[in-house]
């Protein structure tokens, strides 16, 4: 679909309605003994979930897979994953997400994670970076229902426009929220918006410096404020434009926060890399991280 | 004099600058993009205030605001927006920056008994749903309310922005005349956003404010 829907695209787009992708995937895990096991996997449509077995010891891993190859204008899908108490889960995806152009006046997509970790549970969602193609559109949120005693970490890598081949993100909409619930409360209603001239949004000073890529990364645990200072250690001081990466770090709320700006996605994944080193401790990066 | 002049009257009273909400004492992470280099000049800076006006808190401000305003008497609504902007800043001290004008608002506003008050009592309450909140309560009309405090909150970044740069009183002034139609702009365009349109775009700003907590030399708590 990938080459043949970017070649069609603005031709075709008033022949016919292109093809809406639609999704729905539930993963649930619970504790068995001592293992955390896959207790509920229903997948409709485009969504799968793979399951690698893991090594001995090492944290159980759910990796999405989106079989329609990416996402495009008016696509829905819906991703509910459930931690059930004391479990240990690291939610991740098979290859980056591609935000394909949507036709002209097409919807956005809409993609919609609901995460819930039970008491004690520990989950990370660590999906590979999306990135999005010039006149993408799509209004995305990651829903995190957390006990008070569960721990968390999430990321969410954006790539503005495809650099490897030379592509700007001229205009671009894109509604994205990280909202997370701990013991009830409300903590955090994180929300990015790109709507209309990306080229020059991006570009201004108070925005994002001429950044082409952001990585926002949420840990949720007891110990969140003795994590700021070794993340900005890690992160460094550097600000945009002279240094390709600028990071900022804070803790309020119960959880700490890095949002990290980047000239290009190999900084950008060199930092997250380290910032997730500092956070997740020894556990490794999923395997799919590392192909 | 009719009702709705006095309610002006009031407005005028709750955004000025002596009203003691303690807002001298935050400069919205400015303090840092002064030293960084990035609104040090006076172009620097209206372009720094543009995009948080447009893209940024300034904007997410107004379109909290606006739903205060429309859920004063709703307990339930009003308490959904509350949470919502009491989540919605981007670090440490935004939060504190809104809670603790919007709390220091409430307790100055009691001069001005309402019904409201008790519903926001015992809350962390972000600035501009203080303000949102209290001006419906005394018939303060949505729209001056909402321009009302995007010019408080300009005019107190460029009070701030005069001091720690230092700008003279008449570039500061010519500042304030530069942003007039982008608060215009920024009050009309969020007159029919929703909850769910809030958003950043002004990232960098944001992490000036983060940047913040560790600049060696402070004058502003933010």
């Amino acid at each position: 679909m990938d080459s043949a829907h970017l070649l069609g695209g603005q031709h075709a787009a008033t022949q016919h309605r292109p093809q809406r992708a639609f999704g729905r995937l539930r993963v649930g895990f619970e504790r068995r003994g001592s293992v955390t096991a896959l207790a509920v996997l229903r997948q409709e449509g485009c969504l799968k979930a793979r399951h690698p077995r893991p090594e001995p010891g090492a944290t159980a891993e759910t990796v999405l897979l989106n079989t329609s190859g990416g996402i495009t204008g008016g696509d829905d899908l819906a991703i509910a994953i459930a931690a059930g108490a004391g479990t240990r889960l690291v939610v991740t995806t098979q290859a980056a997400e591609r935000l394909y152009r949507a036709t002209a006046g097409s919807p956005p997509a809409t993609l919609r994670t609901n995460l819930k970790a039970g008491p004690d549970a520990s989950l990370d969602w660590l999906p590979q970076e999306t990135i999005l193609f010039d006149a993408c559109r799509l209004d995305r949120s990651l829903t995190v229902d957390l006990a008070g005693s569960a721990r968390f970490v999430g990321l969410e890598s954006l790539l503005f426009g495809r650099q490897a081949s030379g592509e700007a993100l001229r205009r671009a909409f894109l509604a994205d929220r990280i909202v997370i619930r701990h013991g009830g409360r409300l903590i955090l209603h994180d929300a990015t918006r790109i709507d209309g001239d990306a080229e020059a949004l991006l570009a201004r000073a108070g925005t994002f410096g001429d950044a082409r890529a952001m990585a926002t990364i949420v840990g949720v645990s007891p110990d969140v404020e003795a994590m700021v200072a070794p993340l900005r250690a890690t992160l460094g001081p550097g600000t945009l434009p002279e240094s390709g990466v600028e990071a900022g770090v804070s803790a309020w709320n119960g959880l700490v926060l890095a949002r990290i700006l980047a000239t290009d996605g190999a900084r950008l994944r060199h930092a997250v890399t380290a910032a997730l080193g500092i956070l997740r401790g020894a556990d490794p990066l999923p395997r799919v991280w590392r192909l | 004099m009719p009702i709705d002049e006095g309610a002006f009257l009031r407005l005028l009273t709750w955004l000025s600058p002596a009203f003691p909400t303690g807002g001298f004492a935050y400069s919205h992470g400015l303090e840092w993009a002064v030293e960084s280099g990035d609104a040090r000049s006076t172009a620097g800076l209206i372009g720094w205030l543009v995009d948080i006006l447009e893209q940024g808190s300034g904007r997410t401000d107004a379109i909290l605001l606006r739903h205060a305003h429309r859920a004063a008497s709703d307990a339930q609504a009003l308490a959904e927006v509350v949470e919502l902007a009491a989540a919605l800043p981007s670090g440490r001290e935004r939060w504190l920056e809104t809670t603790a004008q919007g709390r220091a608002f409430l307790a100055a506003a009691r001069a001005w008994p309402s019904p409201v008050l008790t519903l926001l009592e015992g809350q962390d309450v972000a600035y501009p749903v203080a303000v949102g909140a209290v001006s419906a309560a005394h018939g303060v009309s949505e729209d001056r309310a909402t321009l009302g405090f995007l010019h408080a909150f300009c005019a107190n970044l460029v009070s701030a922005a005069v001091r720690i740069i230092p700008l003279g009183q008449q570039a500061g002034l010519r500042v304030m005349a530069a942003l007039e139609p982008i608060l215009l702009g920024s009050c009309q365009l969020t007159a029919h956003s929703t909850l769910d349109d809030i958003g950043s775009g002004a990232i960098r700003a944001d992490l000036a404010a983060m940047h913040h907590e560790t600049q060696y030399t402070r004058l502003f708590r933010t």
